[in-house]
C-alpha cells in the first residue's frame, strides 16, 4: 500500500467539484431507485451504464458507486414507511422500521437508518481501502463446504425473525426453500417442477417474489383495513436521532458494520444476507430481545449498518479477484470492462490510478448520503400521511411496474401476484413472510453447495467438520440457534 | 391573393409530406432498434452486446438499445426474439445454449427459428490448474485420472453447458473418468480453482485471462485447432497429446425473428457487420481475449448445424441427451 499515492488520489478526487457532482447525482438517483419497490440498485446501475460511456472511467464509476450506495440505503425508506422493502437488503429493516412508523416515529426511523447507513458504509469503505488484498485471501478459502456452512448459519436466523411462533417460522422457511427448487438445476442439468413451461425454466425470479411477499400482501392488507381501521395522522417529528439514541446503538452499529463488511466480501454473498445476520445477532445479544419487532431503533440500525457495510465489502473480491461479491458488483464489473479495465489481480497492481479514486469515491459517497438522507428524510416521511385510498392504488401500480420491469415479463407480474395472494393468507394466519425471503436468498446457496461439497468429498458428510472454517460456522450456527431460542423464549415468558 | 398563396403552401406542404412519407416507407430503420440480450446485465454476453452497439448510430443512423430479457437459461430472451414481430426492429443475441435446448429437451427452440444475421465470437475451452498444482501438463492429469478413476475433481460452469461438454467429450474419447463439480457460471469456477477447492477447471480461455496474466493459474491446453494469440505458450489440445477432431466451442451470434423482409435483413446484416468491424469493438474484444469470428448468415447456419452434430454424442456421454422430436 502506497500511502503517499493514496493520499494524493483522495485529494484529487475530493477536491474536484465535478467528482462531487457525479457522486451526488448517482447517489440521489440511487436513493430514488432503491426506494421504489422493484427497482433495485442492480437495475439502476445497469440502466446507467450507457450514460457513463461519454465520461472518463473514474467519473463514470463514481456515479455508479453513488447508485450502489444510494440504492442500498434507499430501500430502507419504503421498508420503513410502507412496509415494502425497496431492495432485498432492506427486508430486515422493515421488521422494526414499520412498527416504528406506526408509532408515529417514521421520520426518526429514517433518520436512524441514515446515520447507521453512513457509519456502516464508512466502515465498509475504510476496510476496503486498507485491507482489500488481505480480506480477498480469506474469501478464497471459502469453498463449497464453507458456503454451505455459511448458508446454514444464515438460515439459523429464522429463529430470531420468526415472531411469536417458531414452528410457523420454520414452515414459512420450508415453503421458501421449496420455491427455490423450481427451475433448471445447473448441477444435474435437468429442469425441476417447471411442468414444461419455458418461463419457469429459470425458476421463480427473486425480485417478483419479493414484491409479492411484501408489496402485494401489503396492498391487500391495506384494502382489508381501509374501512375499519381509522388512519393514524402521524406527526413528522424530529428526524435527527438524539446523541443519546445514537450512543445507545453505537456498539450495535459497529458490530453490524464489521459483520456486514465481512459477509459482503465473501464472493457470492451480498448485502441482503448481511442485513439478516446482523439483525439476528443484534437481537440475540440484546438485553431486551423481546422488544425487537415491536419498533425499536436498534432493529433499524443493525441491518442498515450491515447492508451498507457490505457495499464496501462486496467491492473487495470484485476489485482484487474479478469475482463479483453480489449482483450489483457483477454489473459494476461489466461497467469496468466496458471502460477498458479488466478487474482482477492485475488491476490492483497496475491500475492504482483507478482503484484509489474508487476508494475515495466510496468514502465521499457516504458523506453525501448522510447529507442527502437527512435533508430528504422529512420529505419522505410525509408520504405516510397521504390518504390510504390514494396511496394504496399507487403502491399497487408500483408493484405491477416493478415486477414487470425486472426483465420485461408479464409472466413475472403473474408470479408476484400469486405469491402476494399466498403471502397475504399466510400472514393472516400469522405465518411470517421474512423467513420465506431468507429461504429464497439462502436456499440456492445451501442446496448447490451441499451437493457440490458431497460431490467433491465423494459422499462423505464429515467434510463439513473436517475443514476449520466450515466447522466453525456450523458450530456457531448451532450455538446461536440454541441460545437465541432460549433467550427469546425466556424474554417472551417474562413479558407474558 | 393571400388565399392563393395559402393554397399554394398547402399544396406544397402536402406534396412534401407525400415525398417524405414515401421516402420513409422505403427507408429502414426509422426508429431505434432493440437488441435483446438473454443474459443479465454485467455478464459476458451483455458486455459484448453493449460494446457491439456502442457506435451503432454511425452505421444504422439510429440507436440500437440493449434490453436484458433473462431467465430460463436464456430460453426466455431467445424465445422472445424468435416470436417477435418480424419487422427488423427487434433482433437478439443468440448464444451457445440455443444449440442444446432441443437436444436436452428443455425448450423447442433452435437456430431454425431465426433469420440468422451473423456469428460474433467463437471461444474455445481451456483446462487450467492452480499455479501451485503438482500437474504441469494435461498428460499428467489424464494419466493420473486413468489410474484413479473418479478422483480428480473437474469444475465447470453448469451441467450441459459448453465447458462441461467440452471436457466430457475429451474424457469419453480417452476413457478417463473425472469427478465433475458443476458451478454456477465461470466466475465461481475459477475462484474455486485458485482457492484450491477443485483440481482442474474448464472455462472459456478468455475467462481466465486475468488470473493467467497474474500467474495465479496454469493453463494446460486450449481446446482448439490453433493456439490463441493472447496465450501463445498454451498448447492446443492436440499438442498436449489428445487430438480432438471436433472441439466444442462456446459461441455468440445475432439473429432476427424468422420472416424479416429481405431488404431489411440486408440492412441489418450490413449494419451489424460494420458495428462488428468498428475499431473500438475490436479493441475491446482484444483486451477481453475474445476470439472474434465473423460468419455470414449461410456460414453461420452451417456452423450451427455442425455444432448440433458435435453436441449430440457429447450430451449422450453425460446422460443428458433427451431430444424433443
Amino acid at each position: 500500500m502506497d500511502f503517499g499515492f493514496l493520499y494524493h488520489a483522495f485529494g484529487t478526487v475530493m477536491l474536484n467539484p465535478m467528482n462531487f457532482f457525479f457522486v451526488f447525482i448517482g447517489l440521489t438517483a440511487g436513493i430514488m431507485v432503491g426506494a421504489l419497490p422493484g427497482l433495485t440498485a442492480t437495475m439502476g446501475c445497469a440502466l446507467l451504464i450507457p450514460f457513463t460511456f461519454g465520461l472518463p472511467p473514474v467519473q463514470g464509476l463514481l456515479m455508479l458507486l453513488g447508485i450502489f450506495c444510494g440504492g442500498i440505503y434507499g430501500g430502507s425508506i419504503s421498508a420503513i414507511l410502507i412496509r415494502i422493502p425497496g431492495t432485498p437488503s432492506a427486508a430486515a429493516t422493515l421488521l422494526d422500521g414499520y412498527p416504528l412508523c406506526q408509532k408515529g416515529m417514521g421520520g426518526k426511523a429514517i433518520g436512524m437508518s441514515t446515520v447507521a447507513s453512513f457509519m456502516g458504509g464508512t466502515t465498509g469503505a475504510l476496510v476496503m481501502t486498507f485491507l482489500s488484498p488481505q480480506i480477498a485471501r480469506v474469501g478464497l478459502r471459502f469453498g463449497p463446504p464453507e458456503f454451505f456452512a455459511l448458508a446454514i448459519f444464515g438460515l439459523g436466523m429464522i429463529i430470531t425473525i420468526s415472531g411469536r411462533s417458531l414452528l410457523k417460522g420454520i414452515i414459512s422457511c420450508l415453503f421458501g426453500l421449496l420455491i427455490t427448487t423450481i427451475g433448471f438445476d445447473p448441477l444435474s442439468g435437468v429442469p425441476r417442477f417447471t411442468f414444461g413451461s419455458r418461463d419457469l425454466l429459470g425458476g421463480v425470479t427473486f425480485i417478483p417474489a419479493l414484491i409479492g411477499l411484501f408489496g402485494y400482501a401489503q396492498v391487500f392488507r391495506n384494502i382489508e383495513k381501509m374501512q375499519i381501521v381509522p388512519a393514524v395522522k402521524a406527526k413528522v417529528e424530529n428526524i435527527l436521532p438524539t446523541l443519546k439514541e445514537i450512543r445507545s446503538v453505537l456498539k450495535t452499529i459497529f458490530k453490524s458494520a464489521l459483520m456486514g463488511t465481512f459477509i459482503g466480501s465473501i464472493p457470492g454473498t451480498g448485502c441482503d444476507i448481511a442485513a439478516f445476520v446482523a439483525y439476528g445477532e443484534a437481537k440475540r445479544t440484546s438485553k431486551h430481545p423481546e422488544k425487537f419487532g415491536t419498533g425499536i431503533l436498534e432493529g433499524v440500525a443493525a441491518p442498515e449498518a450491515a447492508n451498507n457495510g457490505a457495499t464496501g465489502g462486496a467491492m473487495i473480491p470484485m476489485l482484487t479477484l474479478g469475482v463479483p461479491g453480489d449482483a450489483v458488483t457483477a454489473v459494476l464489473l461489466g461497467a469496468l470492462t466496458l471502460h477498458g479495465l479488466q478487474p482482477g489481480p492485475l488491476l490492483f497492481r497496475d491500475h492504482l490510478d483507478v482503484i484509489y479514486p474508487i476508494f475515495a469515491g466510496m468514502i465521499m459517497a457516504q458523506f453525501i448520503l448522510l447529507i442527502v438522507g437527512l435533508s430528504g428524510a422529512k420529505f419522505f416521511a410525509k408520504t405516510i400521511n397521504i390518504d390510504r385510498k390514494i396511496l394504496t392504488p399507487i403502491i399497487f401500480f408500483l408493484c405491477v411496474v416493478g415486477s414487470y420491469a425486472m426483465r420485461f415479463s408479464f409472466f413475472d407480474v403473474g408470479v408476484s401476484m400469486i405469491i402476494g395472494i399466498i403471502a397475504y393468507f399466510m400472514e393472516y394466519y400469522e405465518y411470517p413472510a421474512s423467513p420465506i425471503l431468507l429461504a429464497l436468498i439462502l436456499g440456492p446457496m445451501a442446496e448447490g453447495n451441499l451437493r457440490r461439497s458431497l460431490i467433491i468429498s465423494r459422499g462423505d458428510p464429515l467434510t463439513f467438520f473436517k475443514r476449520p472454517i466450515s466447522a466453525t460456522f456450523i458450530v456457531m450456527a448451532i450455538i446461536i440457534m440454541i441460545t437465541s431460542y432460549y433467550r427469546i423464549k425466556k424474554a417472551m415468558e417474562k413479558e407474558a | 391573393m393571400l388565399k392563393k398563396i395559402g393554397l399554394m403552401f398547402t399544396v406544397a406542404a402536402v406534396m412534401i409530406g407525400f415525398t417524405v412519407t414515401n421516402g420513409i416507407a422505403a427507408k429502414f430503420p426509422t426508429k431505434d432498434i432493440t437488441l435483446i440480450c438473454p443474459w443479465s446485465a454485467g455478464g459476458g454476453t451483455d458486455t459484448i452486446a453493449r460494446a457491439l452497439v456502442k457506435n451503432a448510430k454511425k452505421y444504422f443512423g439510429v440507436n440500437v438499445n440493449v434490453v436484458n430479457k433473462t431467465g430460463g437459461m436464456g430460453a426466455v430472451g431467445m424465445g422472445s426474439v424468435a416470436t417477435a414481430r418480424p419487422d427488423g426492429y427487434i433482433v437478439g443475441m443468440i448464444t451457445f445454449q440455443l444449440s442444446t435446448f432441443r437436444l436436452m429437451g428443455l425448450a423447442d427452440l433452435s437456430y431454425r427459428d431465426y433469420s440468422l444475421i451473423q456469428l460474433v465470437n467463437r471461444s474455445p475451452a481451456s483446462m487450467s490448474v492452480d499455479a501451485e498444482s503438482r500437474w504441469q501438463t494435461l498428460k499428467q492429469v489424464m494419466d493420473y485420472a486413468k489410474e484413479n478413476p473418479g478422483i480428480v475433481t473437474v469444475g465447470h460452469s453448469g451441467a450441459g453447458g459448453g465447458w462441461h461438454l467440452a471436457i466430457a467429450s475429451i474424457a469419453t474419447v480417452n476413457k478417463v473418468k473425472f469427478n465433475y463439480v458443476p458451478f454456477d457460471g465461470a466466475a465461481p469456477t475459477r475462484t474455486a480453482l485458485i482457492g484450491g477447492h477443485i483440481d482442474l477447471a474448464t472455462t472459456g480461455i478468455d475467462e481466465v485471462l486475468e488470473l493467467y496474466k497474474a500467474g495465479m493459474l496454469r493453463i494446460l491446453a486450449v481446446n482448439a485447432f490453433e493456439r490463441h494469440p493472447l496465450f501463445p505458450e498454451v498448447p492446443t489440445i492436440a499438442e498436449a497429446g489428445f487430438p480432438n477432431p471436433s472441439p466444442i466451442f462456446d459461441w455468440r451470434g445475432l439473429g432476427a425473428p424468422e420472416g424479416v423482409p429481405e431488404d431489411r435483413m440486408e440492412v441489418l446484416i450490413k449494419g451489424f457487420k460494420q458495428c462488428f468491424e468498428d475499431p473500438e469493438f475490436v479493441k475491446l474484444a482484444d483486451q477481453l481475449g475474445l476470439p472474434l469470428v465473423y460468419k455470414d448468415p449461410e456460414g453461420f447456419e452451417e456452423f450451427l448445424a455442425g455444432m448440433e452434430e458435435t453436441l449430440e454424442p457429447a450430451l449422450e456421454s453425460v446422460g443428458l441427451l433427451k431430444p424433443i422430436e
